[in-house]
């Protein structure tokens, strides 16, 4: 029993990186109607630069990776906007599928071939603290990441419904003719969403660094099915939707993980996708009136 | 001369691969099952030949008909969900097929070895053309084969009713839906061809490589068999031979000079495919200017 409840919050703590990449997805989706596959690898790219940027200033302390993580995932999710959408036809959702699948395959060939295809440590964060809650322990790097990834998730929702930018991006992802009637001009927003949700992978393929202990060319596929589950799961559009099913598939997958083995642990996360997709096709929280 | 057949295989092989999405990809609905189904095809008709001793065509013939069931099961729970929601259910279908052979055991004793899938090390000794004597040329024949029979049907398809049906599906479901065509009907029989399709491709591959294993059915597979009808063009089934020629035969063979460059370019040349073509290599426009010219002015 105890091992279960172990497991189950280890989960939900990493399950909020998984939050923050279903966020990104969900987010372009919700302005544009698109779907960037190339978002967690870009996001692990982020991460990847971050520690770069790292090596090339001497004495930086290491939370200093999070930053230069965040600022190269911005500059990296302006430069997805620019080669995969901004010259296609919109009305062609086939050819940014495609598109974005190459830029997939093109940032992690870079990521490879930089590498050489090793993974790269990652600084270590508060990896032997612990604290104890009775006979529960929470692993220091866990509650690091959660607690960015909660900061994180508060500053988008600010930016979202706080500011004018916000109000922008609210307003064509509701209907995009009628936003740029108002005099928002559409294409600046779109790019505008991809530097904020490159911003936020950046963050996020940092933390997965932080708390797997290191970076490898192989955490983008498993990272991009995670990601797009959970956004349907949430519930495509919805915000607050990723942020749940996040958790509950960070939860649900490392429960599995514990009891049937980490081959395993994947088959019965497709399985949890099927029964939403049988029994709740619409996700958790779709927004009302979504189209496809 | 061995390699030329052999890549006349491989590219054999990836063309029954990308047709199986491009059927499914008339109708509008986006796949990445399509690695699931030619893991299913690879591993049945595989123990069929080595474990039961079938001959080849019905291992094959048995392989494309547990593809296209498969294919139909999944249908018609996963076509409720539409559009990009489509798009990840059947990618989970795929890396649940891919993870069940990844936990898979299934040997049987012959003679001294043990033979039949092993999990994460995959099926090894699928024998069958070598233990008949076929030369490398005789399996190329037979991919190809296949390749034509299927090409010439998908062609006759496209230029019968049913083919009409499947475009106006794809180009506005309501509008087809509002002249009575059966929507459920139009979008399962696609993914079934579809399924059936890479169930015999799945079966080929297995054969001529000797080994699968799980991981030669990734996403990587998935999304190569969408890539192929995209970014040759839906307009005809050339499209899609066209772009696996481009993609197997150039940008994977052809640029094996520049070693490791390779990939990066691959990856950005088709960003650039998608920027410079958006729908797709041999498109309407060409193929009918491709007509006129072969046809001599018409």
């Amino acid at each position: 029993m105890l091992d279960l409840v172990q497991a189950v919050l280890d989960g939900l703590l990493f399950g909020t990186t998984y939050a923050l990449i279903g966020i990104g997805f969900t987010l372009v989706f919700g302005v544009m109607h698109k779907l960037n596959m190339s978002y967690a690898a870009a996001s692990v790219g982020g991460a990847y630069c971050g520690l770069l940027i790292l090596g090339l200033v001497q004495g930086a302390p290491p939370w200093t990776v999070f930053l230069a993580a965040c600022l190269a995932g911005g500059v990296l999710g302006y430069l997805v906007y620019l080669t995969c959408f901004h010259f296609i036809p919109l009305a062609n959702p086939l050819a940014t599928l495609m598109s974005t699948v190459g830029m997939l395959l093109l940032i992690d060939e870079i990521i490879v071939h930089v590498t050489d295809g090793m993974p790269k440590n990652f600084p270590a964060m508060l990896d032997d603290e612990m604290l104890r809650v009775g006979e529960i322990t929470l692993r220091g790097d866990l509650l690091l990441v959660f607690g960015v990834s909660v900061v994180c998730m508060a500053g988008l929702l600010g930016l979202l419904y706080r500011t004018r930018l916000g109000l922008a991006t609210r307003a064509v992802s509701q209907q995009p003719v009628a936003a740029q009637l108002c005099g928002i001009r559409v294409a600046q927003v779109n790019a505008a969403t991809f530097v904020v949700t490159g911003l936020l992978g950046g963050i996020a393929g940092a933390l997965i660094g932080a708390s797997v202990g290191a970076l490898s060319p192989l955490l983008t596929t498993p990272l991009t099915v995670k990601g797009l589950i959970v956004t349907v799961i949430g519930g495509l559009g919805s915000i607050p939707g990723a942020i749940v099913a996040g958790l509950l598939v960070g939860a649900f997958e490392n429960l599995f993980q514990q009891f049937r083995g980490v081959t395993e642990r994947d088959l019965y996360v497709m399985l949890l996708l099927f029964a939403f997709l049988v029994f709740r096709p619409e996700g958790l929280f779709a927004p009302k009136g979504g189209r496809d | 001369m061995d390699f030329y057949y052999g890549l006349a295989q491989i590219i054999g092989v990836h063309t029954l691969l990308g047709l199986s999405a491009y059927i499914v990809l008339l109708t509008g609905q986006v796949t990445l099952a399509q690695a699931g189904f030619f893991a299913i095809g690879a591993y049945v008709s595989a123990m069929l030949t080595v474990l039961a001793g079938w001959p080849i065509v019905a291992a094959l013939g048995v392989g494309t008909l547990f593809g296209a069931g498969t294919a139909c099961a999944v249908g018609f729970p996963a076509l409720r969900v539409k559009g990009l929601m489509l798009v990840i259910a059947t990618l989970a279908f795929g890396e649940g097929v891919r993870l069940f052979f990844f936990n898979f055991d299934y040997q049987i004793a012959k003679g001294q070895v043990k033979v039949g899938p092993v999990g994460g090390e995959g099926f090894r000794q699928i024998r069958y053309f070598p233990e008949h004597g076929w030369t490398t040329f005789d399996v190329m024949l037979f991919i190809w084969a296949f390749v034509v029979l299927i090409m010439a049907l998908l062609w006759w398809f496209d230029r019968s009713r049913y083919g009409a049906v499947l475009r106006a599906v794809g180009e506005d479901e309501i509008a087809a839906q509002s002249v009575g065509i059966n929507l459920t009907a139009v979008k399962v029989s696609a993914m079934t061809i579809g399924g059936a399709i890479a169930g015999i491709g799945g079966g080929l591959y297995a054969h001529y490589t000797t080994h699968i294993e799980h991981s030669s059915f990734n996403i990587l597979v998935a999304t190569f068999a969408i890539a192929y009808p995209i970014v040759g063009g839906l307009a005809s089934v050339f499209g899609t031979l066209a772009a696996v020629v481009f993609v197997q035969g150039f940008l994977i063979e052809g640029l094996r000079f520049l070693g490791d460059w390779r990939n990066l370019l691959f990856g950005a040349l088709i960003v650039l495919a998608m920027n410079v073509r958006p729908r797709g290599l041999l498109d309407a426009q060409t193929l009918g200017r491709l007509g006129r010219l072969l046809g001599g002015g018409r």
